[in-house]
């Protein structure tokens, strides 16, 4: 009896001691990410998030950007939302979202996270084919 | 005429060869044409624009915790086209219960409930051939709060040379307690192009 009870006090003690499961980045995420062909013909000029207070208490984490085109031009772009632990968190849909900027024209676009577990987000922005 | 059907023969091969192969689309990097017509990424558009403005808006959080029960009423389709619209409540659905936020009846409809099996469940009920312990008691069904209602409308005008057709999908959420619509949503989809393509 008293061995069993040892031994289920070293598997527990053991168990305690257990290393989480790995979490690690390869590499950085960045929050913005902006192809370069999409740098020649605008600029992004503001990047700001906050989070939105849910009459239950919850919050939801809201991100607005601005861009600037220097010529007329399209754009695609995209949010992809990520939980605490870096898992990505699915929102409506997948595909890119496509905008129709003219020259000298500040577009400002607002996307908010599907979740309030998203804790980050990276904004994609690239040239449609 | 053995030589006549060889070349026919010989042709249709060609032109088959030459016709574009059949590929698969990954709705998370298609820069494909546009057609006139609304195709998913209309809907995907739409979907989204309502579902973050919704729970941007604070809508369908509920302030006494717990989830909001919506029920899907009429989404009038007023256009040339045959839209099937759970293309569009589809996306909502899913997006909304993913938020955590609403969950959405199907023991209720407009029609008829959406699955039929929650009342006919019930008709088990006092049969001697079942284990009533797993029947269905009363008073379990839950009623909805909300209701998602709304309508898309076509509008076809000629622009020079070309045709332009604007589709507009408005949606609106009414809390049934009160009859009031708390949130109400309009995704306008404007597409000009050849004369020639059909837009129904």
């Amino acid at each position: 009896m008293k061995i069993l009870l040892l031994a289920s006090m070293l598997v527990l003690g053991l168990a305690g001691c257990a290393s989480p499961p790995e979490t690690r980045p390869l590499s950085e995420r960045q929050n913005l990410k902006v192809d370069p062909e999409v740098v020649y013909t605008m600029a992004v000029t503001e990047l700001f998030e906050k989070r939105l207070v849910q009459p239950g208490g919850d919050t939801l984490l809201q991100v607005q950007f601005a861009v600037e085109a220097r010529s007329d031009t399209e754009l695609a772009w995209k949010v992809t939302w990520f939980d605490d632990s870096g898992m990505v968190v699915e929102g409506v849909g997948e595909g890119y979202r496509k905008a129709t900027l003219v020259t000298g024209q500040v577009r400002y676009f607002k996307a908010t996270a599907p979740h309030a577990r998203v804790t980050s987000y990276q904004l994609h922005l690239r040239e449609p084919k | 005429m053995l030589l006549r059907a060889l070349a026919i023969l010989t042709s249709l091969a060609v032109i088959a060869g030459c016709a574009t192969p059949t590929r698969y689309v990954d709705p998370a990097a298609d820069d494909g044409p546009v057609a006139m017509t609304m195709d998913y990424r209309d809907f995907e558009k739409a979907a989204t624009d309502a579902v973050e403005d919704m729970l941007a808006s604070g809508a369908v959080d509920n302030p006494d915790g717990g989830r909001y029960i919506m029920v899907v009423s009429r989404i009038t389709n007023d256009t040339m086209q045959r839209i099937d619209t759970d293309q569009l409540t589809k996306k909502i659905r899913v997006a909304l219960l993913r938020s955590g936020k609403v969950v959405t009846t199907t023991a209720v409809g407009l029609d008829g409930a959406e699955d039929e099996m929650a009342m006919k469940a019930r008709e088990l009920r006092d049969s001697e051939e079942f284990d009533q312990s797993g029947v269905q008691g009363r008073g379990t069904l839950q009623a909805p709060d909300l209701s998602l209602s709304g309508k898309i409308l076509q509008r076809n005008h000629r622009v020079g040379k070309e045709q332009q057709v604007e589709y507009y999908i408005q949606l609106s959420l009414t809390d049934l307690a009160s009859g009031l619509a708390i949130w109400e949503g309009e995704t306008p989809i404007i597409k000009r192009g050849s004369n020639k393509a059909v837009s129904w």
